[in-house]
């Protein structure tokens, strides 16, 4: 409603700003792009174009009968496997060396025995770009340049400190796999290789940012992807012009359907079972160096509502638990505001000995049951940053402030009723069901509108704040999904895994809008039955079932 | 010719806005109660009402399906001519914005006289139009797949009102049948009919169909399950109040009213009231869209968009200064108002179909002498 109004405006503002900053981006192709042929040249510009960094390390190395020739090995410290270069990089250089002791050879000669003897490192390449050639250097190469050539080698010995796999924080499940991502991309789809051991799993990769360089790979299943959703991620995800991308939250911003929408439309996660998941679903898994948080589109609102322990419990306890998460979706979403509808506008609604005892309470209560409400609500959401922020050695200090003095005292002292304590106590806890993130918070902030919207006009506010949302949700699309689907528009054969989720051999099609390509993923007919133990029967439940 | 909405919808949501279409008016139920003598007739006059409309709906369907891709306002045109499909399509525009203005002020009157009796009406009625508009904005696709909801919710809101006031159900109330003639039972048979020509909309969703030959199957079930739904809402209404069932102002709001099951689960009036509001903004946000289509192409403008809040404005206003009170609501909507619709209806059904059999009868002789 307001938010649709407002969008238009502010777009339309942001999107002059667009178009003057594309273009301004390359600025590498002058004539002296190429490396000089002299090494004392290339030593000046490797060392001026990294300002003298401390952790750049020139090595020069001579060899042959003096004053033969000499070779520079460029790395930057903490960037490579020191055990790697000595041993790909130096080693070889002297094995050349004591060759070249005996007899001398023409450059060209010398250039291809290195080249051959580097060949045995992984990714050994000749460039003569220069900023190809600096650009490989910050990013943990190894560069040998040899006097008087202007071709250079550089090979990967890449080996830094990095995290391990570690257990998600964000999405913990107690059965499931303990497995998450971590902060180098390399794991990540090494991560994802290990689950979907078929070629048919692509990568494809992309540096994005002009000073940063991230690395920004896209994932898929070839034949069940659409092939026109792995094009537009490409063309998005190519449009993108900007110094920097340190997290795929700066990602997700620039390559979402709706940039003005408190919702997330496109889906996070930390779990490389997820991301497996949904490749089989036909949707696409974007992968950014540098963050743990992996980013799934096409994404539907369901999606966010969905545990991936969902698939792995029994089905009854499943759609039992997935049902229990939409209402407290909702109690999150609506309770203070249809606290504060009921109590203010329709007593009538509730049982009167209730109404009684919410009146006893609110009787010395000096707010109207509105204020009430946001001063609770933000108290509380201050307390939930503070926890967030604070050092963990302040944890105990903060619980006794917040459970002493923002819930009794403040009930003791009149400032709020205890029902109302209740109420955004139950608020805040169901608000930490919510699987993903991302999408808690939006929540949280709704709800502070709605709660307005209930204090103004009672139950025709709730209703008018809950069919906006739902009108802008109903409009969004991730990649062209509908986000509501299958809600809205209502897809029967997807409601099998929506509200509730059927038995794993019910489950026999993809989602309608990304599984079109290859729409069937499983025979029909796995349900399990007792075998007849008249036929073969070794497993047969005996003597139970079947005819005497 | 520039294409002025780019949404697709299924053969469900069509039924289901159609449907939602019909039953809105059910929050104030006047027609159905109101302008009958004897109330025990009701369900008879429903179902009369109900076979009656099957045809009509079947008429505007099968007319739209002859031009493909053309909403009722283009065809028009091009069967009657430019002149008079424009004089036409103004006339099919009035009607769409009189039940726009009608639903209005019924959703206003509704809150101001079961919920909140000191809140002024332009509260709730500028409140409901903004959010139709808002909704409409977003496109047909928008409004239909959300309509789909909104259908299923309020059928099971109607069925559960219908059946849990079980133990103050009488019966006997409905008796005795037709003891006052037949001729009584015509004017309720027309107030329903014009609910029913509201169904001229499908001349503006039909070229919308991803499957523009189911049209026809879904309008006659839209008809069936609304009627079923009204025959229901009759039968549960005068076997819970009998013979009063017409001096109640909102009937059916009573009847959830009375809803008391092991003292646990009752006022569920609540949830009865939202499921009527949001589908009130559904059949609003339907019609102010199709009004704004038809502005849009009688006066061939290149965009509808910007017309819904200027529309809607207008709305606001209409509905506000047309009618004094509810009273004059109802006896509107039960008398003149019923009868302009169908006139209005069988007007644009006979020019155009009158049209279309010159011109075929012209098509064919041609034909035969060339």
């Amino acid at each position: 409603m307001a938010l649709g109004m407002l969008s238009k405006a502010l777009r339309r503002l942001l999107s002059r700003q667009r178009t003057d900053v594309a273009g301004k981006g390359q600025c590498a192709s002058s004539p002296d792009a190429v490396l000089s042929k002299r090494l004392r040249e290339n030593e000046a510009l490797i060392r001026d174009a990294f300002g003298n960094s401390p952790d750049l390390i020139v090595r020069e190395i001579r060899f042959g009968v003096s004053p033969g020739i000499a070779v520079l090995v460029v790395h930057i410290d903490g960037l490579v496997n020191t055990a790697l270069v000595s041993e790909g990089i130096i080693k070889p250089i002297g094995i050349i060396s004591e060759i070249l002791e005996s007899e001398r050879l023409p450059l060209a000669q010398v250039q291809d025995m290195l080249k051959n003897r580097l060949i045995l490192l992984s990714d050994a390449k000749q460039v003569s770009d220069k900023a190809g050639f600096l650009n490989d250097i910050a990013a943990g190469k190894c560069g040998i340049i040899v006097d008087g050539s202007s071709e250079a080698f550089v090979c990967d010995v890449r080996g830094f400190e990095k995290r391990g796999v570690e257990e998600p924080q964000s999405e913990v499940v107690i059965r499931g796999s303990r497995e998450g991502f971590s902060e180098t991309l390399r794991v990540n789809t090494s991560l994802l290789r290990r689950r979907i051991r078929d070629p048919r799993l692509w990568i494809e990769e992309f540096t994005v940012g002009r000073v940063s360089h991230t690395q920004v790979a896209i994932t898929y299943i070839k034949g069940i992807a659409d092939d026109k959703v792995v094009q537009e991620v490409r063309d998005r995800i190519t449009r993108i012009d900007v110094d920097s991308i340190q997290e795929s939250g700066e990602l997700e911003e620039y390559i979402e359907d709706e940039p003005l929408s408190p919702f997330p439309t496109i889906l996070r996660t930390e779990r490389p079972d997820r991301v497996a998941g949904a490749l089989f679903e036909g949707r696409i898994a974007i992968l950014t160096d540098g963050t743990p948080f992996v980013l799934i589109a096409p994404a539907t609102f369901l999606m966010f509502l969905t545990s991936p322990e969902d698939y792995y419990e029994r089905f009854f306890i499943a759609s039992a638990v997935r049902l229990l998460r939409f209402v407290s979706f909702f109690i999150a979403l609506l309770l203070p505001a249809l606290y504060v509808a009921v109590t203010t506008f329709h007593q009538e609604m509730l049982p009167t000995s209730l109404v009684l005892a919410i009146a006893a309470q609110r009787e010395g209560v000096p707010f109207p049951a509105v204020f009430e409400a946001l001063l609770m609500e933000v108290a509380f959401e201050i307390l939930r940053e503070a926890a967030v922020r604070l050092p963990k050695i302040y944890g105990p200090a903060i619980s006794i402030v917040g459970v002493l003095i923002l819930g009794e005292a403040a009930v003791r002292a009149g400032l709020v009723s205890s029902a109302m304590i209740i109420v955004v106590a139950l608020t805040a806890i169901a608000s930490f069901v919510t699987p993903i993130f991302s999408l808690s918070i939006a929540v949280r902030l709704l709800r502070f509108p709605i709660i307005l919207l209930a204090g103004t006009l009672g139950l025709f506010g709730v209703v008018f704040g809950m069919s906006g949302a739902a009108i802008h949700l109903s409009s969004l699309r991730s990649f062209g999904v509908p986000f509501l689907e299958p809600i809205a528009p209502v897809v029967l054969s997807d409601l099998k895994d929506a509200l509730i989720r059927l038995p794993w051999w019910a489950m026999d099609t993809r989602p309608k809008f990304t599984g079109e390509n290859d729409p069937r993923r499983e025979s029909r007919g796995l349900m399990p039955a007792v075998p007849n133990p008249q036929a073969d029967g070794t497993l047969g439940a005996k003597g139970k079932k079947g005819p005497r | 010719m520039t294409v002025l909405e780019g949404g697709k919808i299924s053969g469900r949501q069509f039924m289901s806005v159609l449907v939602v279409l019909r039953i809105v008016p059910l929050t104030l139920v006047f027609s159905l109660i109101n302008s009958i003598a004897h109330v025990q007739d009701t369900w008879i006059t429903v179902i009369i009402g109900t076979v009656i409309a099957i045809p009509i709906a079947v008429l505007i369907t099968k007319l739209s399906l002859r031009f493909p891709g053309k909403t009722i306002i283009e065809y028009s045109q091009s069967l009657l001519g430019p002149v008079m499909g424009k004089l036409l399509g103004l006339l099919i525009l009035w009607c769409f914005l009189c039940t726009s203005i009608d639903i209005t002020r019924g959703l206003g009157e509704a809150y101001v006289i079961a919920i909140m009796p000191e809140t002024p009406i332009l509260v709730f009625m500028s409140m409901l139009i903004f959010i139709s508009c808002y909704a409409a904005r977003s496109g047909l696709e928008v409004i239909c797949r959300l309509g789909e909801d909104v259908f299923y919710i309020v059928v099971f809101v109607l069925l559960l009102t219908y059946v849990l006031p079980y133990t103050a159900m009488r019966f006997e109330n409905l008796r005795p049948i037709l003891a006052w003639g037949a001729s009584n039972l015509v004017p309720p048979v027309i107030a329903n009919l014009g609910y029913y020509s509201q169904f001229l909309i499908i001349g503006m969703l039909v070229p919308y169909l991803n499957k523009p030959e189911d049209a026809t199957r879904y309008a006659v079930y839209a008809v069936l399950i609304s009627g079923a739904l009204m025959v229901l809402a009759a039968v549960a209404l005068v076997a819970v109040f009998g013979t009063t069932a017409s001096s109640w102002t909102l009937p059916l709001f009573s009847l959830a009213r009375m809803i008391s099951l092991g003292d646990f689960f009752e006022r569920i009036e609540a949830g009865v009231m939202a499921a009527w509001t949001v589908s009130t903004g559904i059949k609003l946000a339907l019609f102010l869209w199709a009004a704004s289509v038809a502005v849009a192409q009688l006066f061939n403008l290149k965009a509808f968009r910007h017309l819904l809040y200027p529309l809607g404005t207008i709305t606001v206003a209409a509905s506000l200064f047309f009618f004094e009170s509810m009273v004059e609501l109802e006896d509107y909507l039960a008398k003149a108002g019923a009868m302009v619709s169908i006139l209005v209806a069988g007007v644009t059904l006979l020019l155009l179909y009158a049209a279309l059999g010159i011109r075929m009868a012209i098509h064919r002789r041609k034909g035969g002498a060339g």
